[in-house]
């Protein structure tokens, strides 16, 4: 598969179409509010929360449908900003994935993948001066909203927050001290 | 035209069903009055209509984040409610108002209003804050002082159920207190810190009306903190799980929710108020109520704007507002965005359940000539919470397995302080009604003009900097504070707009919560207030309505209204 005809298959699976890919930032940028394009995107976004909260002795965030909830939210909840610079990001994730390993992230191996994401990650989590002021102006990266949704999400679901963390509906009693057990997990919710 | 039919009269008419709307219906309708209570929003039935009360976070779609559209509709609510809550806070743009400058109006239109999302934090005021006014002379003397509430304190914590301990302190008087809420280990930590390091100021459990033993078939606390859902297990105190249901028994209550009063209807002859034009919220049909007495309770605000649309030959200027001091004096609690630290500490401590209470640091500052401070008069309380780092505040480095353990680990300690401060009576500090603008119903929509003066803005700088040399002098390390201070009103706490005082021609009530002009109008919500304190208010509100109640019975007993 060429570059240019892998773009094309990627931005028509995204819904954006052909016309857009001179001008992709452009194209998004100028969009409207609507944003059901994403649920397109729904197996690259589970694989991306999976690389980042695998599974272990406990769930995945692929298995806790931490997409579903990155979806609903962006499409949702995020402001404009962000919701292009999500969109923009997995665009451009796709083009990086197919220039360096000729293939989409889904199909990535579990190295791939894992390469892929540690060049996103070392390249966030800045958190001066500057990263704030631009974070306002510009709405997060990419990144950071695909990790802290990913986070978020992944906490606050029920296999997250009753299988990773340790949750209680009703608690009944407040005891101020008790003793850190070995291994004691945190609680889910304040 | 008056038309004055058995079907529409009631011996007494409370306007608004929230937390002192619902004592005076209680108290009034429990002294025998065929009492109407009208409340402009929805109806809400204790637990059956708490909706989201049970919901675990995955029960949201968008777990617990406002939508875009829900954003656009609530501009002013939104930093008050999510999407747990959002259901007891209004839509913005059904209900406009008009802000001079910034003043967040945070409003929950429902039977029940407010009570169903308060802070629940209950201090007394003492007479360090009575006497204030008389002493520094900003606003009027309070007619009243602390002997003529302190029974009514009682009478209604008794009621209330309120976990606290008793402190002896003179700026914060001691009431009828349930067990405490404990402090966690942190809270401890910082409270003996605080005790070594200082010897004006003292850490104490929060007063909160979480019921720590189950008292008249209500709760005990359950320990979830989701308290502005609507508690199933009625563990704290609201008007929908106490005051309405004690009415309702009486069999002197009829409730009419979607009922906006528009205006209170005087008499010329008789000269007094004999009864109320209510709007149906959804019809949009006028209909006029009639009784001998008449509380209003529909917030300092609401309240302010009902008197200013009453207008007759005898109150051009609004009802009973001879003195034009009607929604003038208007004021919030200044409060600070926050200041916090973390410890690195006490590693092998945790707690279980989730604590609904605060910490509390009394007023320390203009108690004597001791604690005197050059730069502003009166003071602030701090209010404070600790907890565990969790997965919402932890260091999140990498990702991966590494990244996903650490989600798991409880954190650090860390704790937040939050500065709660009195602010002064103020004539320029207003609402007013904009004719020229009106509302879907046709009322004019209330203008809003209030500011931070000198006094408050250096109490919000000194509250920031004690919390912050308080948490390092307890040795908790990266202490800070968010700089960006919240707009007025952001406290909920608005009150003064018909002040209490001994001279009618600078006040609108006098020491038993009657219009100095209408005898039988009788306003308990915040609107009384002739100062603020520093204290949350709510508690002095229900005392002193129990108190005008009680007046207000012997006076329709003995005729005289």
């Amino acid at each position: 598969m060429n570059r240019r005809s892998a773009i094309k298959g990627i931005l028509a699976v995204a819904g954006l179409g052909y016309a857009s890919v001179i001008g992709v930032k452009y194209f998004i940028g100028q969009s409207n509010k609507d944003r059901r394009k994403l649920k397109a995107q729904a197996a690259l976004i589970a694989e991306l929360t999976n690389v980042i909260i695998p599974p272990t002795t406990t769930p995945g965030a692929k298995e806790a449908l931490v997409h579903e909830f990155i979806i609903s939210y962006m499409e949702d909840c995020s402001s404009m900003k962000e919701y292009n610079n999500f969109t923009n990001g997995l665009t451009e994730l796709q083009e990086n994935c197919v220039s360096n390993y000729n293939k989409y992230f889904e199909n990535c191996t579990a190295v791939q993948k894992n390469e892929i994401v540690k060049d996103l990650d070392s390249d966030s989590g800045s958190t001066g001066i500057i990263s704030k002021i631009s974070n306002k102006l510009q709405g997060r990266s990419f990144y950071d909203i695909l990790k802290s949704l990913t986070i978020e999400g992944y906490c606050t679901s029920e296999m997250g927050a009753t299988q990773h963390l340790v949750y209680q509906l009703i608690p009944g009693k407040y005891n101020a001290i008790t003793q850190l057990s070995k291994n004691q997990k945190s609680w889910a919710t304040k | 035209m008056i038309n004055q039919t058995p079907k529409n009269t009631f011996d007494a008419i409370v306007v608004g069903s929230g937390i002192s709307g619902g004592w005076a219906a209680k108290e009034l309708t429990e002294g025998g009055l065929k009492t109407l209570l009208l409340e402009r929003g929805r109806n809400v039935q204790h637990i059956i209509d708490y909706t989201t009360a049970l919901k675990s976070p995955w029960d949201f779609k968008n777990r617990g984040h406002l939508s875009e559209k829900e954003l656009e509709e609530r501009p002013v609510q939104s930093s008050h409610c999510d999407d747990t809550n959002k259901h007891f806070y209004v839509n913005d743009k059904e209900h406009p108002y008009t802000q001079v400058n910034p003043y967040k109006w945070i409003r929950g239109y429902q039977v029940g209003g407010r009570s169903l999302t308060w802070g629940r934090q209950c201090y007394r005021l003492s007479d360090l804050d009575f006497e204030a006014n008389k002493k520094d002379g900003h606003g009027v003397d309070w007619p009243i002082r602390y002997n003529d509430l302190a029974k009514w304190y009682d009478y209604v914590e008794e009621y209330v159920g309120i976990s606290g301990r008793a402190e002896s302190l003179p700026q914060l008087p001691d009431g009828v207190f349930l067990p405490p809420i404990p402090m966690n280990a942190v809270e401890l930590h910082l409270q003996e810190k605080i005790k070594a390091a200082y010897s004006d100021r003292v850490i104490i459990n929060g007063r909160v009306a979480n019921l720590t033993e189950a008292k008249n078939g209500r709760g005990p606390c359950q320990y979830r903190n989701l308290c502005s859902r609507g508690c199933p297990f009625s563990g704290y105190f609201s008007s929908n799980s106490s005051t309405l249901l004690d009415a309702q028994e009486t069999g002197n209550l009829t409730l009419r929710a979607d009922s906006i009063v528009k205006e209170v209807i005087y008499d010329e002859t008789q000269k007094k108020a004999i009864g109320v034009v209510v709007i149906d919220a959804i019809t949009k049909v006028e209909t006029s109520y009639y009784a001998k007495i008449i509380f209003l309770n529909a917030s300092a605000i609401a309240t302010a704007a009902i008197l200013l649309n009453s207008v007759s030959p005898s109150f051009p200027n609004g009802l009973g507002n001879s003195s034009l001091q009607v929604g003038h004096n208007l004021m919030d609690h200044v409060v600070n965005e926050g200041s916090y630290g973390t410890f690195d500490g006490l590693q092998d401590k945790y707690y279980e359940g989730r604590s609904p209470g605060t910490i509390y640091i009394p007023r320390f500052q203009n108690l004597d000539t001791k604690t005197k401070k050059t730069d502003f008069v009166r003071g602030y309380g701090i209010q404070g919470k600790g907890d565990r780092e969790n997965w919402q505040s932890v260091d999140t480095v990498g990702f991966g397995a590494s990244l996903k353990a650490s989600l798991a680990t409880p954190g650090k300690w860390e704790i937040t302080l939050g500065g709660r401060g009195e602010s002064l009576p103020n004539y320029d500090n207003k609402i007013t009604l904009d004719p020229e603008n009106v509302d879907q119903w046709g009322l004019p929509i209330i203008k809003v003009d209030f500011k931070y003066r000198e006094n408050e803005l250096a109490m919000l700088e000194d509250m920031t900097k004690a919390s912050e040399e308080m948490l390092t002098k307890a040795g908790f390390k990266n202490v800070g504070s968010y700089r960006t201070y919240p707009a007025p009103g952001s406290a909920v706490h608005e009150m003064g707009t018909a002040r209490m005082g001994h001279d009618p021609k600078t006040s609108v009530l006098n020491k038993n919560n009657q219009m100095h002009d209408v005898k039988n109008v009788f306003i308990t919500d915040g609107s009384f207030m002739a100062s603020s304190g520093c204290q949350n208010p709510s508690l002095t509100y229900m005392a002193i309505t129990a108190r005008a109640c009680k007046y207000a019975l012997e006076l329709f007993k003995s005729d005289k209204l």
